[in-house]
């Protein structure tokens, strides 16, 4: 079995890992389709710590998005506990979720998913305006220019490339310095080169900014990039492999 | 079979699915098509069928002789001792009402025993009892129709002009001989007694034989007969009538047809989307094989589905419409026109038919142009979601421009003369208006929404940023759903517009036209082609009062001119010191043009008079007068709302030359400077205790036409209403189809922390925001509209000058509730959108 190799830099210390950022206790999922139960995780247990970057990885169908949304307060578990920072998420109400995720969360998608009508530092500062702020102006700049897009900030999204597209994601994901990032299959819509780069920036943000980095996959070669690999199989954990 | 299994899956399956938004489209074509069949079925049956009341017992005569005043009874002899073979039935056709149940009724005198006693045609039957014959002869029998409820030697009052008379029924009308209408029946000379015609008739009705053919013997007998006396083909009467209501007829017909209008922008919209929305099963149909044709009928179908559905739900909804419609319609008829009663509602073959071509034609019409570009639309480009938007968006400069074009176009337009009376270019002129408007649609919502993303978030949050940068982004569907909003609101505005202005005119012109402080006029329903006469005694009775200054006799009669019906007045022109403006539109001192009428045979005459007859000052006139024809020099045009079918007024002591008939249509009573209104009013009551009259203040008189003038106006209303709320739910369907096209955005908003109440405020700002457009765009259309209505299309059509008016109130309550209900079709695709599972419709791709 090839497990996460090398990681880029160093990985998170002794002491984050004691308090973790996520923690998933023996959850279950079921969806009902057409009247009948499907279970889409079973029994999962895991963690994830303050500034450690995870990989999930499994084939189509293996309970990875599942997790990544339960993950991020956008689901609840049928079974067992999601701890965000310590709050159980099952036991918030739906404005105290909505909080939650503003203040805690990121999302990065496969398929970018800007907002076609707004530009890149509009699509940035987007999450900043349904929080709240009233000048996230300088913020999402800042956040553009650290993804390297300074220059692209007024362009609207069918003016950028798709690895361009995916970093204006990421600098949404982060512009409100949220503590932990969900990141469901980033590179699935890249080719190799570009995918590797977008891999680099998240593995700098999680070092540079200790940010908690929790990214589906279903490509090995993605793992490379990541402290801790998490192998699913059939709505299981397989395996968990540290670096 | 194989195409009809495609459609089925590629047109009909999402259709079903969408059911929400596809019961709105078809309810809203719906709507507009019940509209149309509801204006053509009321209109049918109060204007349209029209046969006037006197066509009654007609029978199967060839000609008529009519004559203004009534025709001298010596014609008739002179008639009947030519050497021809005639017929010749006189007859005096005139109204009373029965002073029971208040019902105006057709009143005849004919000579009975010659009626009875003939055997073909729809004659009297006189029943072969010996009592009807023993009464046939006297003063007091009459004959009704059994409708009006009444037993055979019953006694009957009826009101007859001013006086209360007493008769008994000696008889019934045949319903052979009937024509729905209820009618009472009496001997020619009580007739001639209780309608103060002695010595003359109404008509004479004559049979002519069949050779040498009905042009020479109208010829042979035209010769015969003094100069003032008509002789036309038996029914003209009915014909000039049915002429004179063309006009109004054919202007509620295009008026029903802005709901329409408002149902095919709708329509548009709806096959828009689902050609956007399925881009990429089109590209792979015409990937496996489709042709371009099998795509354009495919979605021309669609169309056509909705159409059918529509037009099928129209006939029921059409038909209980038009019970309400004729209604209205009778009154402004009655009102304004002539005196008829609406005929039977029939969903006839032709109303289905009407409603299907008209549902289907007008759904497949505006389907065309999108169901085009579905056909043109290669496969690799189809998949490519967007692209559309931003030709859209590269368009607006050239779409601004063809605006402005057809703007032009719509100005120069409605500068044209009318064509055969209808103000054809004037229609064309609001019609390029809309197009224009419609079209320049895109660049203003574009500009407005650019221009006003930054401040809206400034104060409404980034939920209306969001909305407005939607409805920039999604310029076609936006742009078609304030166009067809907006258009529905322009339609709604400029009708407000000339009807409130048209009523401030009325206003105005009352002010200085009803000068007088009582009015009097024979009691029963009024009506503009009825002119029951008050007796002379009591004319005298209340001139000679001690608080009456003097009485203004104002005497009606009806008369032909070119063909159509005309009202013929005289007026007691001396009292012309009391007119506080000219009215006229010279705009010379009433005392002057009044002066002027008392010498020779001069008229004055009404604006619709000289607008439809192309008369103007110092022309001449030529109208029949009793046995003469008679040239009137044409001083001034006064204007009028009073009456659209045209006054021809002349004065009193003139018209006494010609029909010497003394009595009053009604009066204008003066009181002496200082005497109290109230106890003048109670002494002119006493004076008139024998007479059946109304006594109106002139405040009340005010107030009663004031109170028809809306119930004239309100069908109007009630169009632009429907075709308002047409747009409405067009708006409530687009919505949906907005919420289900952009459900993945919404559910992202979610995942980037958008609370539920966020997402539902996008959707209702985004409602609000299309309303406010709408209603922007809709008020500088229905301005530049009502322009067209008020001064080429009413001025074409009627005849009238209104003075332009912007009724502020009546504007501001209708565009907020549009725009309320606008924000109100925004909740349930805000409640949809808000219960959206985000993390199905962000991974659903």
């Amino acid at each position: 079995m090839v497990l996460a190799q090398t990681a880029k830099s160093s990985p998170p210390s002794s002491a984050d890992r004691r308090s973790p950022l996520l923690s998933v206790e023996r959850v279950t999922k079921d969806y009902h389709t057409d009247g009948a139960a499907v279970r889409a995780l079973k029994g999962v247990s895991m963690q994830v710590g303050c500034g450690e970057f995870v990989g999930l990885v499994g084939r189509s169908g293996c309970g990875k998005s599942t997790l990544l949304n339960l993950a991020g307060a956008m689901d609840f578990p049928t079974g067992g506990h999601i701890l965000l920072d310590g709050t159980p998420t099952d036991e918030l109400s739906e404005i105290q979720l909505t909080g939650l995720r503003r203040e805690k969360v990121g999302f990065i998608f496969q398929s970018f998913q800007l907002l076609h009508t707004l530009s890149a530092v509009e699509n940035v500062e987007l999450p900043l305006l349904l929080a709240g702020h009233a000048d996230p102006r300088p913020q999402a700049l800042a956040r553009l220019d650290s993804v390297g897009l300074a220059e692209f900030a007024h362009r609207m999204p069918h003016q950028l490339s798709g690895g361009q597209m995916q970093r204006v994601a990421i600098a949404r994901a982060l512009v409100h310095s949220p503590r932990l990032v969900l990141a469901d299959e980033p590179t699935g819509n890249l080719d190799t080169a570009t995918g590797n780069s977008i891999l680099e920036l998240l593995r700098r943000i999680c070092t540079e900014q200790k940010t908690s980095i929790l990214m589906a996959t279903h490509s090995t070669e993605s793992a490379s990039f990541v402290d801790t690999v998490v192998r699913m199989r059939d709505g299981h954990i397989e395996e968990i492999t540290r670096s | 079979m194989a195409y009809w299994s495609l459609f089925f899956r590629l047109i009909v399956r999402p259709v079903l699915r969408e059911r929400a938004r596809s019961v709105l489209v078809v309810f809203a074509v719906g709507l507009g098509v019940s509209v149309v069949l509801a204006i053509d079925l009321a209109g049918n049956a109060a204007a349209g069928s029209f046969r006037s009341s006197m066509e009654t017992l007609a029978g199967d005569d060839d000609l008529e002789v009519t004559a203004a005043g009534g025709v001298p009874e010596q014609v008739v002899g002179q008639l009947a001792t030519l050497p021809y073979p005639l017929r010749v039935t006189p007859r005096i056709e005139d109204h009373a009402t029965v002073s029971s149940t208040g019902v105006t009724v057709a009143l005849f005198g004919i000579d009975v025993i010659a009626e009875a006693n003939r055997q073909q045609g729809r004659n009297l039957v006189i029943p072969k009892d010996r009592d009807s014959f023993q009464h046939i002869n006297d003063r007091d029998a009459i004959w009704t129709t059994r409708g009006l409820g009444y037993r055979l030697g019953e006694a009957i009052t009826l009101l007859v002009n001013d006086e209360r008379r007493d008769y008994v029924v000696r008889g019934f009308v045949p319903e052979s001989a009937q024509d729905s209408e209820d009618v009472v029946l009496m001997d020619l000379a009580a007739a001639q007694n209780a309608t103060h015609k002695l010595g003359r008739v109404d008509r004479i009705l004559l049979k002519v034989p069949e050779h040498p053919g009905l042009a020479v013997w109208q010829q042979k007998l035209r010769d015969v007969l003094p100069s003032g006396v008509a002789l036309n083909p038996e029914g003209s009467q009915t014909a000039a009538n049915r002429r004179m209501l063309s006009a109004f007829r054919w202007n509620l017909r295009i008026l029903s047809y802005i709901a329409l209008l408002v149902g095919a922008f709708l329509i548009y919209n709806t096959i828009s989307v689902s050609v956007v929305r399925r881009r990429a099963d089109i590209g792979t149909v015409r990937a496996l094989g489709a042709s371009r044709r099998a795509v354009l009928l495919a979605f021309l179908a669609e169309a056509a589905m909705f159409g059918l559905v529509g037009a099928l739900i129209a006939l029921p909804m059409g038909r209980l419409m038009a019970t309400g419609a004729v209604r209205l319609l009778a009154t402004t008829v009655n009102a304004l026109y002539i005196t008829s009663r609406p005929g039977a509602l029939n969903l006839s073959a032709e109303s289905v038919i009407l409603a299907l071509i008209v549902g289907v034609g007008v759904a497949v019409m505006s389907a065309l142009a999108p169901a085009r570009e579905a056909s043109l639309v290669p496969p690799t480009e189809a998949m490519a979601r967007g692209l559309r938007e931003y030709t859209i968006r590269v368009e607006r400069t050239r779409d601004a421009g063809i605006a402005l074009v057809l703007a032009i176009a719509g100005a120069l337009a409605a500068r044209l003369p009318a064509v055969g009376g209808k103000p054809i270019f004037g229609y064309l002129s609001a019609l390029l208006l809309i197009g224009a408007s419609s079209l320049s649609i895109p660049a203003l919502v574009y500009w407005i929404t650019s221009v006003a993303s930054t401040t809206l978030r400034r104060f409404m949050g980034v939920e209306a940023m969001l909305a407005s940068r939607s409805l920039a982004g999604s310029l076609r569907r936006t742009s078609v759903l304030v166009g067809a909003l907006s258009t529905a609101i322009a339609m709604m505005t400029s009708v407000g517009i000339m009807v409130g202005s048209f009523r401030q005119t009325v206003i105005t012109w009352m002010d200085s036209q009803l000068p007088a402080d009582l009015y009097l006029r024979p009691a029963g329903d009024p009506s503009m082609d009825r002119h029951p006469t008050i007796s002379v005694d009591l004319t005298d009775r209340i001139a000679n009062l001690p608080g009456v200054q003097s009485v203004s006799r104002f005497r009606a009669y009806e008369i032909e001119y070119q063909g159509l019906p005309v009202t013929l007045g005289s007026a007691d022109t001396h009292e012309s010191r009391y007119y506080r403006s000219s009215g006229f539109l010279s705009g010379r001192p009433a005392t002057d043009v009044l002066q002027e009428l008392l010498s020779g045979d001069s008229a004055i005459v009404s604006e619709p008079f000289a607008n439809k007859h192309g008369v103007k000052a110092g022309d001449f006139v030529a109208l029949p007068l009793g046995e003469r024809v008679v040239r009137f020099r044409v001083v001034d045009v006064f204007y009028d709302y009073a009456n659209e079918r045209g006054y021809v007024i002349v004065d009193r002591s003139t018209m006494l030359r010609y029909l010497p008939d003394p009595s009053a249509s009604n009066l204008a009573v003066y009181l002496a400077p200082g005497v109290n209104l109230e106890t003048t009013r109670k002494e002119i009551e006493q004076a008139a205790a024998n007479n059946e009259v109304l006594i109106f203040s002139n405040r009340d008189i005010r107030r009663e036409a004031i109170r028809i003038f809306d119930q004239t106006f309100a069908i109007t209303y009630a169009l632009e209403a429907v075709a308002v709320l047409v747009a409405v739910m067009g708006i409530a369907g687009a919505l949906m189809s907005i919420v289900i096209d952009r459900r993945r955005e919404f559910g992202l908003l979610r995942f980037l922390g958008a609370a539920t109440s966020q997402v539902r405020k996008l959707i209702l700002v985004e409602a609000g925001l299309i309303g406010l457009l709408a209603n922007l765009a809709g008020l500088m259309l229905g301005a530049v509209l009502s322009l067209v209505l008020i001064f080429v299309i009413n001025k074409q059509s009627f005849g009238w000058t209104i003075q332009f008016h912007w009724p502020v109130k009546l504007l501001l309550a209708a565009l907020s509730l549009v725009y309320l209900a606008t924000i109100v079709a925004g909740i349930y695709p805000a409640r949809v959108a808000q219960r959206l599972n985000p993390i199905e419709v962000v991974h659903e791709e």
